[in-house]
């Protein structure tokens, strides 16, 4: 193979012209781009997204230099090396150059290396546990994440109990609540199909694994640090996004992390009030079933105007009232919702799937236990949903009972509005014992 | 070289005697073991797969101009829609779109009468069409809605009978693959003229070779996924639920066992289609044969050891490191062959004919899935861009920017030989212009959507997206009717093209020293190739190809 390097035609000046301007162009094109970085990616939230955009940088300016290196290469030679109008001759038999070959390997192995190197130490950085996790008021809590088509559902198990002595849990639904600083480590759990829990603004992403229900699940965890943002108003909110393809609501699949400035913002305005609702449920049974009926992830499926429900998989829950009562023979309007509710698969409304989870003791599935109260006060808040009502909720708390003995064939007892009844208390008198109580 | 090779032997006469016809049009519906024919069949049964894939991307991005659900009935029926998108492109388009070229070229490369096993070849084919109504009554049966992933328990516990189709469907598509590529290895290795050595071999033949074996190694793992999949679904096994004892990570290792080769499946006969045309294009030889040649085996092997990146959100943390390291190892060979693709431009004589600009425009545009690869291959940036509109970006500039541009060129480069006719240089150019744009304001944008925190296969978005998103759904449109140009070209052009003769751009490969198209046996006697299959810029080549020209420039070639 004979090597005529020689025959090779010189680089024409318009070439050079041409490349020279190009190189300009990529060194605008880059200051620009460093310019506007943020605007391609969202804030830095977390300490985590820090060091990733960081790497990303890195990347970025590697990635430039071989994009450059490699375009300004193809524009030099489709200008420098066309055939001239008239020529058809070859091009000079060069077939190779075993030096030039072996730096073309060489370099990008060590570029690689590079990367790798940088990458690995980014990534154990990020994801080296934490000390001191979920700290809230002095002790470690956990935070679990289930993950249920089309919803995200945040529970904060507490250190503090009940009268009982039951450890109180917060639900908080679609929203999970930190602070700046908060080592947040998420214990995360789906129900159902693969979910993946992403935070843009953390730069953080985990896939939810079904596992054995019987042996716990297969929890996976994701850990971050919330950072200050410069400018940032706080409390501050940024998305939550479903990033593993779970079915027809995916796209709807959202939630929000809720970042307040410190700790004693995040007791202050999210952790004591819950508690303290937790441990105070309101009297009324409406008021009761709008704060309950939220701790459920009803909203991944129902729309529901008042509540801000958009989810179009199961039938409206807009004006349930007035439809309750002719949807089954023989059922009043409180009966229906409250069967419906406790095992959706009793009465399946025309056009739609079974797929609404049960809640009855029978059918119990993880994280789902309804106590009859919780279903009495859930059905009195859907009672007022609509411009008239079928339902009587006087006589209620033994009407259910019985279309529940009917339809199921056991026993449940609701003692709704009893006890609260001996601890009714003024909605002053509340506010002074949280006050006490904090 | 002072001896000149006569690449015909003593038959040139012969050859001039009897012009040779373009087969009947009713031949290439019929069964037929001719490999010419069976490559055009594949070729327009995938194009017309890639007309069906494509108009189901121009409703994808008609959905996507506004965040609402709009013009899909529903989210699901959103899903379906991109699953048989993927599924129609991947396995009904670019894989038996690469069956097609390389079995009209490869034989004719190898100066071979037919392939190894001309009935297994056309065999092959015919379980295309039975698989594609499978897949597609699938669709409107009670469609498959998990992607073309497929990740179970979605695939398995919550889909309809679409899925189980789709499932038998992409089963037969892997017997067609793996049949098809035994015969690839056979034939490149046994039938070769004795002067031909696997170095003398053009690189076309060494890209089909590693895609090969790539095929007949990985495809035998997507059919044991597969058959998994349909027990859990039809004969209640519990291979991927976990209520059973299952693992749905199992799905993924098996499936990706498979599907990450099968992305150098789709792409590596593209590279193998650019060394021939740059270097036919640039009347130089390819710089580092050699190199180029192995770096596709490189590939080869080296992309079985990276599957699990498409895991690292899943996957147990400890694992995700070494995939990373062997993901990153992957840009080493890809580098050579840029490298070397630029080294053969390098100082040559550019014809600016359609071929060579696509397959320049694949250099341009690859060299942006390469770096947006190596970035995925960083973990930690990784894990933020996950499953995002980036990740759709990258593989549409390796599969599109990559395979389709180099299909384009091997079209326009191959295409006389098929027919005989020359296809229309101006409208190729102009087909390119709208192509290379169309993508390259189509998919570029996707980066930044994804970076910003738009999930990938989603029907609905947050409005902060919506103007990238009409931006990528403008351009797509464009890119889409930019392949009604090419259809044009190609239907104008088989009728009415100049004729093409023998070797209209005087390339050194053996497919050109036969008459266009060749004859059933494809030469008149064993043609003999010249000494290197590139080697452009010598006396022995130029005296090589007058030869050739000479012997066929009666009334050869003309239809």
């Amino acid at each position: 193979m004979e090597n005529t390097r020689s025959n090779i035609p010189s680089i024409s000046p318009a070439a050079v012209v041409v490349t020279a301007v190009f190189l300009l162009v990529s060194v605008i094109g880059i200051n620009w781009f460093a310019t506007y970085v943020p605007v391609v990616l969202p804030e830095q939230a977390s300490a985590e997204s820090k060091s990733v955009d960081e790497l990303f940088y890195i990347l970025m300016i590697i990635g430039g230099v071989v994009f450059f290196l490699i375009q300004g290469m193809l524009l030099i030679s489709v200008i420098a090396f066309r055939a001239r109008p008239g020529d058809d001759s070859d091009g000079p038999t060069y077939q190779g150059n075993p030096l030039l070959e072996i730096v073309w390997t060489i370099i990008p192995a060590m570029v690689v290396v590079f990367l790798a190197v940088v990458s690995y130490n980014i990534w154990t950085q990020n994801s080296e546990p934490k000390a001191s996790v979920n700290l809230v008021d002095g002790s470690s809590i956990s935070i679990n994440v289930t993950g249920a088509r089309y919803a995200w559902t945040h529970q904060y198990v507490t250190e503090r109990f009940d009268d009982n002595g039951g450890q109180i849990v917060i639900n908080s639904g679609a929203d999970l609540h930190t602070y700046i600083g908060q080592n947040v480590d998420l214990t995360l759990q789906t129900q159902d199909v693969i979910h993946s829990y992403w935070v843009p603004a953390m730069r953080v992403k985990q896939d939810l694994l079904p596992g054995d229900p019987a042996q716990g699940g297969r929890p996976t965890e994701l850990r971050f640090t919330p950072v200050r943002v410069e400018g940032r108003a706080y409390p501050a909110e940024y998305p939550i996004v479903c990033a593993e393809l779970c079915g027809d609501g995916h796209g709807r699949m959202r939630g929000t992390v809720i970042v307040y400035e410190d700790e004693s913002q995040f007791l202050d305005q999210f952790y004591e009030p819950a508690i303290y609702a937790i441990l105070n449920p309101p009297a009324d049974p409406v008021l009761r079933g709008e704060m309950e009926v939220q701790n459920y992830i009803c909203n991944s499926c129902h729309i529901l105007d008042s509540l801000g429900w958009t989810s179009t998989t199961g039938p409206s829950l807009n004006g349930i009232a007035e439809r309750a009562g002719e949807r089954v023979p023989g059922q009043s309007a409180e009966e229906y919702i409250a069967t419906s509710i406790w095992n959706s698969g009793a009465f399946r409304v025309p056009g739609y799937d079974q797929q609404m989870a049960a809640f009855g003791p029978d059918v119990v599935e993880a994280g789902n236990v309804m106590s009859p109260e919780q279903l009495y006060s859930i059905v009195a808040y859907l009672c007022t949903q609509g411009e008239s009502s079928d339902c009587d909720m006087e006589n209620a708390s033994t009407t259910i009972p019985d279309a529940i003995q009917t339809v199921f064939g056991y026993e449940v007892d609701i003692t709704f509005g009893m006890e609260s009844d001996e601890s009714a208390e003024t909605p002053d008198a509340e506010a002074e014992a949280a006050d006490e109580s904090a | 070289m002072a001896t000149i090779a006569v690449p015909l032997g003593a038959q040139g006469e012969q050859i001039e005697a009897e012009a040779v016809q373009r087969p009947a049009l009713s031949e290439y519906l019929r069964w037929s073991v001719d490999h010419k024919i069976i490559g055009v069949q594949y070729g327009v049964s995938a194009f017309l797969f890639f007309m069906i894939g494509g108009a189901m991307a121009m409703l994808i991005r008609l959905e996507l101009w506004t965040p609402e659900l709009d013009v899909m009935v529903s989210g699901a029926a959103y899903n379906s829609l991109f699953t048989i998108h993927g599924t129609i492109m991947i396995f009904l388009f670019i894989i038996p779109m690469w069956a097609a070229f390389g079995n009209f070229v490869v034989p004719l490369q190898l100066g071979a009468k037919d392939m190894a096993f001309p009935w297994l070849n056309a065999f092959a084919f015919w379980l295309i069409p039975p698989a594609a109504v499978v897949v597609l009554l699938g669709y409107f049966v009670s469609p498959a809605e998990a992607g073309w992933t497929s990740y179970p328990p979605l695939s398995t516990l919550f889909s309809g009978d679409g899925q189980t189709l789709w499932a038998l469907g992409a089963h037969l598509l892997g017997i067609s693959s793996i049949m098809g590529s035994i015969n690839f290895i056979v034939t490149i290795f046994n039938m070769r003229p004795p002067e031909m050595t696997i170095w003398r071999m053009p690189l076309l033949c060494w890209a089909v070779l590693a895609t090969s074996i790539i095929a007949v190694m990985a495809t035998p793992f997507l059919a044991g996924a597969l058959t998994l999949l349909l027990l859990d679904r039809v004969a209640g096994t519990t291979f991927f639920d976990a209520a059973g004892g299952g693992d749905v990570l199992l799905w993924q290792n098996i499936f990706w066992f498979y599907s990450h080769p099968a992305v150098y499946i789709m792409v590596l006969p593209g590279m193998g289609v650019l060394s021939e045309v740059l270097s036919v294009h640039s009347r130089k030889p390819v710089f580092g044969y050699r190199m180029v040649g192995l770096s596709s085996m490189g590939i080869a092997f080296v992309g079985f050891t990276v599957w699990a990146h498409h895991m690292f959100t899943s996957l147990q943390p400890e694992l995700r490191i070494p995939f990373m390291i062997t993901t990153m190892i992957i840009a080493v060979p890809t580098g050579i062959k840029m490298f070397s693709w630029l080294g053969t431009i390098w100082g040559g004589k550019i014809r600016f004919t359609s071929a060579m600009l696509f397959a320049l425009g694949f250099l341009s545009l690859f060299v942006i899935g390469g770096i947006s690869g190596v970035m995925l291959a960083a973990l930690p940036f990784d894990i933020h861009v996950h499953d995002t509109y980036f990740v759709v970006s990258h593989f549409h500039f390796v599969l599109f920017g990559g395979s389709v541009f180099a299909v384009y060129a091997a079209l326009y480069h191959w295409f006389p030989k098929v027919t005989g006719r020359m296809m229309n240089e101006r409208l190729g150019r102009i087909h390119f212009l709208f192509t290379y744009f169309g993508f390259l304001f189509t998919f570029f944008p996707m980066h930044v959507v994804g970076m910003l925190g738009m999930p990938r296969r989603v029907a609905v978005y947050v409005e902060a997206f919506q103007p990238w998103n009409q931006l990528i759904s403008f351009s797509a449109f464009v890119l889409g009717f930019s392949s009604f140009i090419v259809i044009y070209n190609v239907i104008k052009s088989y009728y009415h093209g100049p004729v093409a003769g023998a070797n209209p751009w005087r390339a050194l490969t053996l497919e050109w020293q036969t008459t266009s198209p060749p004859p059933a046996t494809n030469f008149a006697d064993d043609p003999i190739p010249f000494e290197n299959p590139y080697g452009y810029g010598t006396e022995a080549a130029a005296a090589y190809l007058d030869v050739v020209d000479e012997a066929f420039s009666g009334g050869n070639g003309s239809p």
